[in-house]
C-alpha cells in the first residue's frame, strides 16, 4: 500500500473540515474491510485517510419507540446489526442480508455505511434499506440533505455522494401493522458470497390478512444498481396475497430486471431464480405476518 | 477381518507436530527469513499468445534498491523444467499463455521489487490463441509451439487389451457419452515459496516447499549443470509445508528463477506467491474431455470398456500429460472387465497447464466409468448396486493391464456403504442416492525407475530414536506413521522417536509423496531400519538374559522374557550397556525400500502397484428442483486400508479427500476466457466453507496387506476419487437427470431440468 | 505518516511506533516477529490472519495498526499459558484431529475462541456460521467442528469426554 496520514476526527464536521483541506487527496474510511482491499490493489491512493471510527454520533443504533422510527448510524458493524435482538424480530430482512455478507471476521468491522458507499451490485446491505423505504441523511461541505435510499445509486461503485459528504445515518420509518419481510442470496456455496443474484421482499397486509397495503420487491445483481421491481409491486397491491400471484409477482420481476452474464453465473439462471425466489420471500412474509398475530 | 491388537500402531495418536502449529511456532516458507535475504518478484504475460518484441529493463535496473533483474535472454539454452523439457522458467522469444513468466526481480524489499516491475517495458504483437483442445487438433489450427510441427504432444497413451469390437458386438447392452471435467485448484492455504542461496563454492541451497525433495535435488542440479555450474551440491531443505495436494509434485518457474536470482546478485533470494499469484501460476487440476463406452451381458456382467480422451495440456508440459498413465488403472481395473481400449492425446493450448492432483487422474476417470455404470444398469434393468457386485474385483485378480490383486476389500466396502445408507430404500421426492466405487494403487506407484523410500535410524542412549526418512509430511501425517511403525517394532512410545525427513543432506532418497506411497513405502522403510536394529538388540539381550532371541520381548520401553521376573530391563539402560563395554556398539541401521512393482511396458502393462486399495461411496442428496441447488445430506466413504496405522489420521484423509471431492463435484472451477483466469481469489473459486461442511461416515475394512507395514495400505488420494460421479449418480436417482460435466451447478441441474419437462417420458 | 500506538497484546502492555499504513497483520509478522498469524490471502476471504480484537475476531489483513490504538487483542500466541500448557481449545484441535497442515489453524482456533468466549454453548450450526470465514482445505471441517465441540464441553465444565 502506498503510505498516507491516518486521521481521527471526533464529528462529523470535523471530517468535512478536513476533507475541504485536503480534498482530493483524501478518502474517508468506516471499517476498513472495502477500503483497505482497494488500497493494496492500487484503485485509490490517498494520502490522507480520514477514518470515521471515532465520530460517536455515527455509531448510534436506536428505535424511537415513541415514532416507530429505526436510526442506523453509517458506522454500525453488520455484526451489531446481526446480534441485535430487535433487528431479529422485528426487521428480519436486514438480518438476513447482513448475516450472510461476507463472514464474522468481516462483519465484525465492516460497516452499514461503508456497505451502501461501496455501491456494489450485489449491495446485501442496500436492499433491505430500499425495501424499508429507508432514507439517509448526508452531510457534506455545503450542508445536510436527505436522499431516499433508492435513490442513493449512479451505477456500480458509484452514489450521488458529492466529494467531502459523509453518509451519516439511515433512518426507516415506522414499519406498518402486519408487516413481514425476507431476502435470500442465492450462490453456489453456503457462505462467503457474493450472490448469484439477491432478492428482498416486503409485505404489509390490511386488516383481513390477506390483502396487500404495500409491497416491496427489491432486486440486488439484476441490474447495475439495487433495484425495485415496481411493475412486480404495483401487481400485488391491493391484491389477495396467494402463491399463484406471488408467482406472477416473480414471473413480473424477472422480466423487469436487467440481469447479464458474469463470471459467477448466466443472465438466464439470475431470472430463473428473480422467479422462484421471489414467490418464496414472498411467503415467508406471509409466514412472519401469521407468526407475530 | 479382526486384526489383533497392537501397542501403537492403530492406535488414534494426535499429529506429532499439531501442538507446535496450535502454538502458532511451525515455520512455513512464509516465516522464514535469513541474514541477507533479498525479495524476487516475477513479471507475467499480458496476453495469451504474443511475439515478444522488445523488453527493455533500464528504468526497472535503475530503481535504487533492486539488485537484478533477469529476462528469457538470461537464461541458459539447456534450463528446462518438465520432462518433456518444453519449458524454460523465464520465456524468451515468445510468450504462449498469460501464466508466462517473461520478467523477474531481485529487490531490497517486496514493495520495490514490485515497483520495479511496473517499470519493465515490453512491446508484444499479439498472436492468434488456441483455447479449445479439440480445435487444436485441427489441422489448420494456430501451433503453440512452431517447433514442435503439431499441437499434439508425442506419447504413448494407447492400449488395447482382448477384442473390444467383438465384444461391444457381442453386449446385450451398450452406453456411449461424453463427459468433461474441468480445471480445479489445490488451494493449498499456504501459497508457494522457495528462497535459494549460493555458498562461496557455489553449492546451491533452497528451502522449497516441494513434495519430492530427491527429484527436485535432481532438477536443481541439471539446471546448476546448464548454469555452468558443474559437479555441484544441491541441498533441498523442506520448511512446514503448507498443503500439498500434489500440487508441489513437480519443480516450477518460481524455484529455478528465485536460483537465477540468488546466482544473478550473491544474496539469499526469496520468492512468495500472494493468492491471485497461486491461483494464476501454479498448476491445476488436469481437465479432460472423455468418450465412454462400456457395455455388458444380459446378466451385467460387463463385456467391455472403451475410452478415449483428449487433454488440455495447456502451454508447457508438467505431469498432467502423465495422468494417463494412472487413469490406465481404473480404465483397465476397475470392476472385472477382459476387453478394454484407451487412447489419450494431450494437446497444447495456450491455456494454463496441469500437473498431479490428489488422485492424478483417476478422479477423472473414474467419473467417466461410474457415472456410465449406472446408466448401463438402467438399460440393462439391472439394480445400480448389484452390478457393481456382480463386477467386483475380488482378491487373486490379475487384471488385463497385469495387476495382481492381492488384498481387496471392494465387497465389504459395498457392503459397509448400503449398511450405513440405505440405498434401495424408499426416498422422499427431490431425494436420491449415489454410490460409486474406487481403485487406487496402496503400495506405491512405479512411474520412475525407482519407486523407494531410503531410512537410516539411530538410537541413542536414552533410548531415544532418531529416523531419517526421504518420505515428505504435508500434513498427512507420515512423521506420526514413520514414528508409530518405529515405536511398535522396537517396544517404545511415539514420543521417543523424533522424525526428521526435511533435508537432503540428511535424509536419504524417496522418489516423492504421491500415490498414496508415504505408509506403504516410506512406512516399510522405516519399518526395515527398525526390524535391523531390533535383531541386534535382541542378540544382546539373548546375551544378557541368557536366553534365545525369540523368547525375548520389546514393550512400552522395556525388554524382557515374558514369565520370568527377573529377566526385565528397561531398554534405554541395554542400549548404554551395550554402548559403554570394550568394542562397544552403538545402535543404527539404514534400510531402502523399492516394492516389488513393474514399471509399464510398451503396451502399458505391468503391475504398477504392490498392492491396491478399494473403496466405495455412498451419498444422499437433495436437489431443490426450482433453483436446481444440491444439497449434500449425508455421505459414506468405505475404504479397504489394509490396516489403519492411525485412525485418527486416516479419518482426516478421508474427510479431507472427499470435501475435496465434493468442491470438485459441485462447486469448484477455473474460469477462464479466451486463456485468463477470471477467478483468481477465494471469494469466487468457490471451495466448500465450514457451513457447507457435510456429515461424512468413514467405516475402515482392515484386510491387512502380506506385503504393507503392519498390513497397511494406502489413503491419501481415494477420498476424493469416487466423489464426483456418487453425486451425478445420486442427482440422477433424485430427480432424473444426468449431468456429464463438472462442477455440477444448480444451473446445470435447473437447465437440464427444464430441458426433461419439454421432451416426453420414453 | 507515523503514530505511536499504544494496545495490550496477549495480556501485555505495548507501545510502538507504527507506519499509519501499516495493517495489524503487518506489525504483528513483520515488525514484531510474530509468525503465528498467517496471511493466506491479503483480502479478507479466507480468515488464515483472524486475531480477535476487544473481543471480536476480525481479519488482521484488512484491520490497520493504528486502529489497534486502545485496544486488547488477542494472537495465538498469547493462548497458551506461561507454563506451556495448551488451552483447551488448541490441546483439543490437537487430539481430535483438527490441525493437518496447520496454515488455517491459528486463525480458526482464534475464531473457535472468539466464539466460545462470547456464546459458550454454541450450537453446531452456530459454530459453523462462526467459522464461515476460515477456510481449510486439509480437514474437510470434520474434525475442526469435533474439535470445538469437545473444547466446548470442557470449557464449559464437561470436564472429560
Amino acid at each position: 500500500m502506498k503510505e498516507f496520514t491516518y486521521l481521527t476526527p471526533a464529528t462529523v464536521e470535523e471530517a468535512v473540515s478536513l476533507y475541504g483541506q485536503h480534498s482530493e487527496t483524501a478518502k474517508y474510511m468506516a471499517g476498513g474491510t472495502d477500503v483497505i482491499v482497494k488500497l493494496k490493489d492500487g484503485w485509490m491512493e490517498p494520502d490522507y485517510l480520514i477514518s470515521l471510527k471515532k465520530i460517536e454520533e455515527l455509531s448510534e443504533l436506536r428505535k424511537n419507540e415513541a415514532t416507530g422510527d429505526l436510526t442506523i448510524g453509517a458506522t454500525v458493524t453488520h455484526a451489531v446489526l446481526e446480534k441485535s435482538i430487535m433487528i431479529q424480530k422485528e426487521y428480519p430482512i436486514i438480518y438476513d442480508a447482513v448475516s450472510n455478507i461476507g463472514s464474522l471476521q468481516v462483519r465484525n468491522v465492516g460497516t452499514i455505511g461503508g456497505n451502501l458507499i461501496n455501491a456494489v451490485p450485489s449491495a446485501d446491505g442496500a436492499i433491505p434499506m430500499i425495501a424499508l423505504d429507508g432514507v439517509a441523511l448526508i452531510q457534506g461541505p455545503s450542508g445536510e440533505r436527505s436522499v431516499a435510499v433508492k435513490d442513493l445509486f449512479i451505477e456500480p461503485y458509484k452514489t450521488v455522494l458529492k466529494p467531502g459528504e459523509i453518509l451519516k445515518k439511515i433512518t426507516i420509518p415506522a414499519q406498518a401493522p402486519r408487516t413481514g419481510s425476507a431476502y435470500i442470496k442465492f450462490g453456489r456455496r453456503a457462505a462467503m458470497e457474493l450472490p448469484l443474484i439477491g432478492i428482498g421482499v416486503l409485505l404489509s397486509l390490511k386488516e383481513d390478512l390477506q390483502t396487500c397495503a404495500k409491497a416491496r420487491i427489491v432486486l440486488g445483481v439484476a441490474g447495475p444498481t439495487p433495484m425495485r421491481a415496481y411493475e412486480a409491486e404495483k401487481l400485488l397491491a391491493g391484491q389477495r396475497i396467494t402463491e399463484d400471484i406471488l408467482r406472477q409477482a416473480g414471473e413480473t420481476a424477472a422480466d423487469e430486471s436487467k440481469v447479464r452474464d458474469s463470471v459467477r453465473g448466466s443472465a438466464w439462471h439470475r431470472k430463473e431464480m428473480i422467479r422462484v425466489q421471489v414467490r418464496r420471500m414472498g411467503l415467508k412474509c406471509m409466514d412472519i405476518i401469521k407468526n407475530n398475530r | 477381518m479382526i486384526l489383533k491388537e497392537l501397542n501403537v500402531v492403530g492406535k488414534r495418536i494426535p499429529k506429532l507436530d499439531a501442538a507446535k502449529k496450535a502454538m502458532g511456532r511451525a515455520e512455513y516458507i512464509q516465516d522464514i527469513k535469513l541474514p541477507g535475504m533479498v525479495y524476487g518478484k516475477i513479471l507475467y504475460s499480458r496476453y495469451a499468445h504474443a511475439n515478444i518484441v522488445k523488453i527493455d529493463t533500464s528504468r526497472a535496473k535503475a530503481l535504487p534498491g533492486v539488485l537484478c533483474v533477469l529476462t528469457g535472454e538470461d537464461v541458459p539454452k539447456k534450463m528446462r523444467m518438465g520432462f518433456y523439457k518444453d519449458n524454460p522458467p523465464l520465456k524468451k522469444g515468445k510468450v504462449c499463455s498469460f501464466r508466462d513468466e517473461v520478467a523477474a526481480v531481485a529487490a531490497i524489499s517486496n514493495e520495490i521489487a514490485k515497483k520495479a516491475l511496473d517499470m519493465i517495458e515490453i512491446q508484444y504483437e499479439e498472436l492468434p490463441g488456441i483455447f479449445d483442445p479439440e480445435k487444436a487438433m485441427e489441422p489448420d489450427s494456430p501451433l503453440v509451439h512452431d517447433y514442435h510441427k503439431t499441437n499434439v504432444l508425442n506419447l504413448p497413451w494407447k492400449l488395447h487389451y482382448g477384442d473390444v469390437e467383438k465384444a461391444e458386438k457381442e453386449s446385450a447392452f451398450v452406453v456411449e457419452e461424453r463427459f468433461t471435467t474441468q480445471w480445479v485448484s489445490h488451494c493449498c492455504l499456504g501459497t508457494s515459496g522457495a528462497i535459494a542461496l549460493f555458498d562461496s563454492s557455489n553449492n546451491l541451497t533452497i528451502y522449497t516447499n516441494t513434495q519430492i525433495p530427491s527429484l527436485a535435488q535432481k532438477d536443481f542440479l541439471e539446471s546448476l549443470k546448464a548454469m555452468g555450474l558443474e559437479n555441484k551440491r544441491a541441498r533441498v531443505i523442506k520448511p512446514i509445508i503448507g498443503g500439498g495436494f500434489g500440487s508441489k509434485l513437480d519443480t516450477y518457474a518460481y524455484e529455478h528463477i528465485a536460483i537465477l536470482l540468488a546466482h544473478a546478485c550473491r544474496r539469499p533470494v526469496k520468492i512468495l506467491f500472494d493468492r491471485a499469484e497461486e491461483f494464476k501460476a501454479v498448476s491445476t487440476r488436469q481437465p479432460t474431455i472423455i468418450y465412454i463406452k462400456q457395455g455388458c451381458d444380459k446378466n451385467g456382467k460387463l463385456t467391455f470398456r472403451d475410452m478415449r480422451m483428449v487433454l488440455d495440456n495447456g502451454a508447457y508440459t508438467s505431469w498432467g500429460a502423465t495422468t494417463p498413465s494412472v487413469m490406465m488403472m481404473p480404465i483397465t481395473s476397475l470392476y472385472r472387465v477382459e476387453n478394454v481400449r484407451y487412447e489419450a492425446k494431450c494437446v497444447y493450448t495456450n491455456n494454463t497447464y496441469s500437473q498431479a492432483m490428489r488422485g492424478y487422474g483417476n478422479p477423472q476417470a473414474t467419473f467417466a466409468i461410474e457415472s456410465t455404470i449406472d446408466m448401463l444398469a438402467e438399460k440393462a434393468g439391472i439394480d445400480r448396486v448389484e452390478m457393481r457386485r456382480i463386477n467386483r474385483n475380488q482378491p487373486g485378480d490379475l487384471t488385463p493391464q497385469g495387476f495382481k490383486i492381492s488384498s481387496c476389500g471392494l465387497s465389504e466396502c459395498i457392503d459397509a456403504v448400503e449398511k450405513e445408507m440405505d440405498i434401495k430404500g424408499p426416498r422422499e421426492k427431490g431425494v436420491g442416492f449415489g454410490i460409486a466405487s474406487l481403485i487406487h494403487v496402496g503400495g506405491g506407484a512405479r512411474i520412475y525407475k525407482s519407486d523407494g523410500c531410503g531410512a537410516i535410524l539411530k538410537m541413542d542412549d536414552y533410548g531415544k530414536v532418531d529416523i531419517f526418512t526421504g518420505g515428505t509430511d504435508m500434513g498427512q501425517g507420515l512423521d506420526n506413521i514413520t514414528a508409530q511403525i518405529v515405536a511398535e517394532e522396537l517396544g517404545l512410545l511415539v514420543e521417543d522417536i523424533n522424525v526428521v525427513h526435511s533435508d537432503t543432506d540428511v535424509c536419504p532418497w524417496d522418489v516423492g509423496a504421491h500415490a498414496s506411497r508415504s505408509t506403504f513405502v516410506a512406512g516399510n522403510a522405516a519399518l526395515g531400519a527398525a526390524k535391523k536394529v531390533k535383531a541386534v538388540i535382541l542378540e544382546e539381550a539373548a546375551k544378557t538374559f541368557g536366553v534365545p532371541p525369540d523368547q525375548i520381548v520389546m514393550k512400552a520401553r522395556n525388554i524382557f522374557v515374558p514369565g520370568d521376573a527377573e529377566k526385565t530391563m528397561p531398554i534405554d539402560k541395554l542400549l548404554r550397556k551395550v554402548h559403554f563395554s570394550p568394542q562397544g556398539k552403538m545402535l543404527m541401521a539404514d534400510y531402502f525400500y523399492d516394492p516389488d512393482n513393474e514399471n509399464m511396458g510398451k503396451d502399458m502393462k505391468g503391475n504398477m502397484s504392490v498392492t491396491y486399495a478399494f473403496g466405495a461411496h455412498g451419498v444422499k442428496v437433495k436437489v431443490d428442483e426450482e433453483t436446481g441447488k444440491v444439497e449434500v445430506l449425508d455421505y459414506v466413504a468405505a475404504h479397504d486400508v489394509g490396516r489403519a496405522i492411525n485412525p485418527l489420521l486416516l479419518e482426516g484423509q478421508v474427510y479431507g479427500g472427499v470435501v475435496m471431492g465434493l468442491g470438485y463435484a459441485l462447486t469448484e472451477e477455473v474460469v477462464t476466457r479466451d486463456g485468463k483466469n477470471m477467478n483468481p481469489n477465494f471469494r469466487d473459486y468457490k471451495l466448500f466453507t465450514a457451513k457447507d461442511a457435510v456429515r461424512i461416515k468413514a467405516p475402515v475394512v482392515e484386510t491387512y496387506d502380506e506385503y504393507g507395514p503392519f498390513g497397511a495400505k494406502g489413503i491419501g488420494e481415494p477420498g476424493c476419487v469416487p466423489t464426483a460421479p456418487a453425486v451425478a449418480n445420486a442427482i440422477y436417482d433424485a430427480v432424473g437427470v444426468r449431468i456429464t460435466t463438472l462442477p455440477i451447478t444448480p444451473e446445470k441441474v435447473l437447465a437440464a431440468l427444464k430441458e426433461k419437462k419439454k421432451r416426453p417420458l420414453n | 505518516m507515523t503514530t505511536k500506538i499504544s494496545f495490550i497484546l496477549n495480556g501485555d502492555r505495548i507501545s510502538y511506533e507504527i507506519k499509519d499504513h501499516w495493517t495489524l497483520l503487518h506489525l504483528l509478522r513483520e515488525e514484531m516477529g510474530l509468525i503465528g498469524t498467517k496471511e493466506g490471502c491479503g483480502n479478507g476471504e479466507c480468515g488464515a490472519c483472524t486475531v480477535i480484537v476487544d473481543k471480536l475476531a476480525v481479519n488482521s489483513c484488512l484491520y490497520l495498526a493504528v486502529d489497534a490504538d486502545g485496544k486488547t487483542i488477542d494472537t495465538i500466541e498469547g493462548l497458551a499459558s506461561t507454563d506451556g500448557t495448551l488451552h483447551p481449545l488448541q490441546q483439543s484441535f490437537v487430539d481430535n484431529g483438527g490441525i493437518q497442515c496447520g496454515f488455517c489453524s491459528p486463525g480458526m482456533i482464534m475464531s473457535s475462541k472468539a466464539l466460545l468466549d462470547e456464546n459458550p454453548n454454541a450450537t453446531e450450526d452456530e459454530v459453523k456460521h462462526a467459522l464461515a470465514g476460515n477456510i481449510c482445505r486439509c480437514t474437510g471441517y470434520v474434525q475442526i467442528l469435533e474439535s470445538v465441540e469437545a473444547a466446548k464441553r470442557h470449557m464449559s465444565g464437561g470436564g472429560q469426554s
